[in-house]
């Protein structure tokens, strides 16, 4: 410790003042002989104690304060470690730069970052001095403009209480590059730039510098603590599930560890607002690692709210991911019939119809549309309102059961349909011809076609049943034969006496044989044509060459085929919207549409702002959540519009905070100002911390005296 | 009550001369009062005659006899003879202390004197019994004649004179009455600040009243000890012993006053479940109006006092 004016030092001996006082006050008190002393006795005996100490105390408190005007006079000074950056007092122009994303709200020992960062802001402006024109630019993408540069230093302080963490990404070059902007309209000759912030690597892009050379000086405030895990949910999509039933949907969450530690964090999966499904996940550090969920929405709401999240961590806002899951349409399926029979039994879709709608039921999540091989004639792929044609779009799943061979113009409008991700099954039968099938079919096909055989040709009608081939191997880890074992007797059991076999392999991407017979020959063979998939049955689909239709494995067999062949339709409620982007709403023709965000915020749509558009934009997504939506039809009756709800996420890239190279930081400009941060000691002034004390002691005598 | 006598100042009464003086002031002033007072007229019982002597007072003369005799002859009444009264005071040294005024010893000194002087103007015996130091025993018999009161009244004012030495209690003056009173029944005053240990004077008094003593009790304490009007760093210092006190008297005020009330509605309560008639007088107060209070108050308890005469 040292002091700047040592000779006022001498003031000290001021401290023997009051203790002269004192003494001298003992000595010239008032004598009086009281005849009642022993009243006064009796009460010194509780109070005498209490009497001396505050003697004590009031000549120890005068004693000091007296020393304490000598030592605030001699301005002392002591030297410690700088902690902070070395704020330059004086007329200058400076921006305080503050992390305000989503990712402000980490919490450090109970505390968010944002409040160390408001605290460590304030105190730059304090030491910044009156004189300072000063700004608050915040770093968070999109955030509003920033305040100019002033001198009020007072609503700057009311603006920095008032920051609290958006939900957005940080933006930092960005912001820096706006704190330039306001700088450059200064005029002072000292023009510094502090960034208060995490300076995540995300928020910073090198090859965009806010600055040239002649830029600000930039100070960065380092606020960061050692280090920062954070966990996250990056994305969340959901898909139909059929294999877990009609209303069967999977969700994929995508959960990133973004700290330097493996760790296992829990997951759970809520739907409507009850956890229906949790499990652990491993994370290698800076790793990221999917969690699949299988569930069945609720009954009795075609979409449902749900969401996936984590343990929370030191930023939690990051641990919850939203999504909108919604039943799709029902599997619509179009079944050709090659071989149509006047009795119903014989006919070629009789079982397949029956397996496809069991009791005819609505929920059986499948939509069966039957057609004659010559009504496939007039099939179009996009054929909408045109008289007498056949829309392939109405359909996911085409299912050629025993149909001959196709013209090549048909064969290439279902291929372009298949390929633009349709499904496919086709079923060979009495009236398929491999060598027609082979000239044209061949793009719809996996794999090309042979004659068929006919195990049973020769045999008895005892040996009938011995000779007969039989399912004995399939994939049972496959969607279509996950409802069955390895070894299900519903599927072994069944009996097929004539088979087709097939060619050589074609060129068709991913095909596979998911099931075979006893003799090795392929039963079901399956391929990716485009974004589709097809399907080959080297049996009939009917008991014409074998009896697996009356057979128990036949129903999940068939549903389990046509609904992984409509698997490519059932993408939806991919959670596409982040904080801060603009969501389009379709009016409907609604006179009023009402948007509700999870902050019981709204926003209303009326007036000039809906009449006569197709669609309108919601900008307001500031919070992640569920957005609700409900509209007002000519008729002037309001109600929630369901198919409107749509789900805002956090942008995930501001939860990776691992901080930004030196390289990815603007050079220090040439704005006057001081150089970044460093270590080196630096020169406290004791002297107004003496002041405070000294008035705190003059107001404990006053107290004192006062008693 | 009809209006009190003009008051007499207690501080240009103490510049009079001798004690005899100041009492027989006193007592005029409180029986001029006395006359327009209600108790006006108490009678006293007629005992025998006896002959004329020049000195006796002619409104006794029993005019009757003298018409059948031709002789003077006066009447005489039993209580004149009968009544002892004895004036205690107290003269330690914690009643020296005067805040202003008077002190207590002077002031219950001078009640006490003119209550004498009272009590030989009717003839009745008084005496004289002081306490404080212990080395010194002052007692004056009780006696009825009048050169007798200006014996007790010379050592009376040797008594305030010196001003209060000691630290013997007023019990022990109290024990000594008990003995020369030999189980007659007497009329006891006494003037005493009361401070002592262990409330030994209440508890003396109480005895005395078992022994069916008429007892008076002129509690004298100055104002400065009831107001405690003191500021400042002040060092108390004891008037009976050493004890020393360097206090801020702001601090202990309250604590001083709670006390001192606890104290006095003590001794009120004690003395009045005893029986005694008790009077906190203050040292600024009109000692004329003191004795008054006295007398009143001995006249509400005359037929007690009567009865007493006859018992002897």
């Amino acid at each position: 410790m040292g002091f700047l004016a040592p000779l006022m030092l001498v003031g000290v001996a001021a401290l023997g003042v009051p203790i002269a006082i004192h003494l001298i006050g003992r000595r010239h008190a008032k004598l009086v002989k009281f005849a009642a002393l022993d009243f006064l006795l009796a009460t010194k005996r509780r109070t005498a104690r209490r009497f001396q100490l505050r003697e004590r105390v009031l000549l120890a408190v005068r004693a000091i304060a007296c020393a304490a005007v000598a030592i605030a006079l001699a301005k002392p000074y002591t030297s410690c470690a700088r902690k902070g950056p070395e704020v330059t007092r004086g007329p200058q122009a400076a921006v305080l730069v503050i992390d305000d994303s989503f990712a402000a709200g980490y919490q450090i020992d109970g505390v968010p970052w944002m409040k160390r960062a408001t605290d460590e802001a304030r105190r730059i402006l304090t030491q910044l001095g009156p004189e300072a024109e000063v700004a608050i630019v915040r770093s968070a993408e999109g955030s509003d403009h920033p305040t100019e540069l002033t001198r009020d230093h007072l609503r700057l302080r009311d603006h920095l209480l008032a920051l609290e963490p958006s939900a957005r990404p940080a933006d930092t070059t960005r912001a820096l590059a706006r704190a330039a902007q306001l700088l450059a309209a200064s005029s002072h000759l000292r023009k510094t730039v502090y960034l208060v912030s995490l300076a995540a690597k995300t928020g910073l892009r090198a090859e965009d510098p806010p600055w040239g050379k002649d830029g600000p000086s930039l100070v960065i405030v380092d606020t960061r603590p050692p280090a920062m895990p954070n966990l996250a949910i990056t994305s969340l999509r959901v898909d139909a599930e059929p294999g877990t039933g009609s209303r069967g949907v999977a969700f994929e969450a995508e959960i990133a560890n973004f700290g330097d530690a493996k760790t296992s964090v829990e997951v759970s999966l809520t739907i409507a607002d009850r956890v229906v499904a949790r499990g652990m996940v491993d994370l290698p550090a800076h790793e990221h690692r999917t969690k699949r969920f299988l569930a069945a929405l609720p009954a009795g709401s075609r979409a449902s709210d749900a969401w996936v999240s984590l343990t929370p961590d030191a930023l939690p806002v990051d641990d919850r991911r939203w999504i909108r899951a919604s039943l799709r349409d029902q599997v619509r399926v179009l079944l050709v019939d090659g071989d149509p029979r006047t009795v119903r039994h014989d006919d070629e879709l009789f079982y397949l119809e029956a397996a496809l709608r069991p009791g005819d039921r609505e929920d059986s999540g499948t939509q069966v549309r039957s057609i004659t091989a010559e009504e496939l004639a007039g099939i179009e792929p996009r054929a909408r309102g045109k008289a007498g044609a056949l829309d392939l779009e109405e359909f996911d799943v085409v299912v050629l059961a025993n149909v001959a061979a196709l013209p090549v113009e048909r064969v290439n409008v279902l291929a372009t349909w298949v390929r633009a991700g349709g499904g496919i099954l086709v079923a060979p039968g009495d009236r398929v011809d491999s060598a027609d099938y082979d000239r044209t079919m061949l793009p719809l096909l996996p794999q090309s076609l042979r004659d068929p055989i006919d195990t049973t040709w020769g045999a008895t009608a005892d040996d009938r049943d011995s000779r007969a081939l039989r399912l004995v191997k399939w994939e049972s880890d496959h969607p279509i034969f996950a409802p069955f074992s390895k070894t299900a007797p519903e599927l072994a059991d069944a009996k097929f006496y004539k088979i087709s076999l097939l060619g050589p392999t074609t060129d068709t991407a991913d095909r596979k044989v998911l099931a075979r017979f006893t003799n090795g020959a392929a039963a079901l063979v399956e391929a990716s044509i485009g974004t589709g998939r097809s399907l080959l049955f080297t049996s009939t689909i009917d008991r014409d060459w074998n009896d697996l239709p009356i057979h128990p494995g036949f129903l999940p067999l068939v549903q389990q085929a046509v609904r992984h062949l409509a698997r490519k339709h059932a993408s939806f409620g991919v959670a596409d919207h982040v904080v801060g982007s603009s969501v389009s709403l379709p009016t409907s023709d609604l006179k009023k549409l009402e948007v509700r965000g999870p902050d019981n915020t709204s926003a209303t749509f009326e007036g000039d702002r809906i009449e006569g558009r197709a669609n309108v934009r919601f900008t307001r997504t500031d919070h992640a959540g569920i957005f609700r939506v409900a509209g007002t039809d000519q008729a002037g009756t309001t109600r929630d519009r369901e198919e409107l709800t749509f789900v805002v996420n956090l942008d995930p890239r501001g939860s990776d905070l691992t901080p930004a190279p030196p390289s990815a930081l603007p050079a220090s400009g040439t704005g006057g100002g001081s150089s970044p941060v460093d270590n080196a000691s630096r020169r406290v002034e004791l002297w107004h911390s003496l002041a405070a004390a000294l008035l705190l002691l003059l107001l404990a005598e006053g107290i004192l005296v006062q008693r | 009550m009809t209006s009190l006598p003009q008051r007499i100042d207690p501080a240009q009464l103490a510049r009079l001369g001798s004690l005899p003086i100041k009492a027989r002031v006193i007592v005029e002033g409180a029986l001029s009062g006395l006359h327009r007072a209600s108790v006006h007229g108490a009678s006293v019982e007629f005992a025998e005659h006896k002959e004329y002597s020049p000195g006796d007072e002619l409104r006794h003369v029993d005019w009757k006899a003298y018409a059948k005799l031709d002789r003077y002859y006066v009447k005489q009444f039993e209580q004149e003879s009968q009544l002892t009264v004895y004036l205690v005071l107290d003269a330690s040294a914690s009643m020296a202390f005067a805040g202003g005024g008077l002190s207590k010893i002077e002031y219950g000194g001078l009640c006490l004197a003119a209550l004498a002087y009272l009590v030989t103007q009717q003839q009745d015996k008084v005496g004289l019994v002081t306490c404080g130091d212990k080395r010194i025993e002052t007692v004056v018999p009780p006696r009825a004649r009048t050169s007798h009161l200006h014996d007790l009244l010379s050592v009376l004012d040797g008594v305030i004179a010196k001003g209060g030495t000691g630290d013997e209690s007023p019990a022990a003056a109290l024990g000594r009455i008990a003995e020369l009173s030999r189980r007659r029944r007497s009329l006891i005053v006494l003037a005493s600040d009361l401070f002592d240990d262990d409330d030994a004077t209440l508890k003396a008094i109480t005895q005395l009243r078992a022994q069916r003593h008429d007892i008076s009790v002129l509690h004298v304490l100055d104002p400065h000890e009831r107001s405690f009007p003191y500021d400042g760093l002040t060092r108390f210092e004891s008037l009976e012993n050493d004890h020393k006190m360097l206090v801020n008297p702001a601090a202990v005020r309250r604590e001083y006053l709670e006390r001192m009330e606890k104290f006095l509605t003590r001794c009120r309560t004690t003395l009045a479940t005893a029986g005694v008639d008790y009077h906190l007088v203050s040292t600024d107060r009109g000692l004329e109006l003191t004795l008054l209070d006295l007398l009143v108050a001995r006249s509400r308890l005359s037929p007690k006092y009567a009865r007493a005469r006859r018992t002897g």
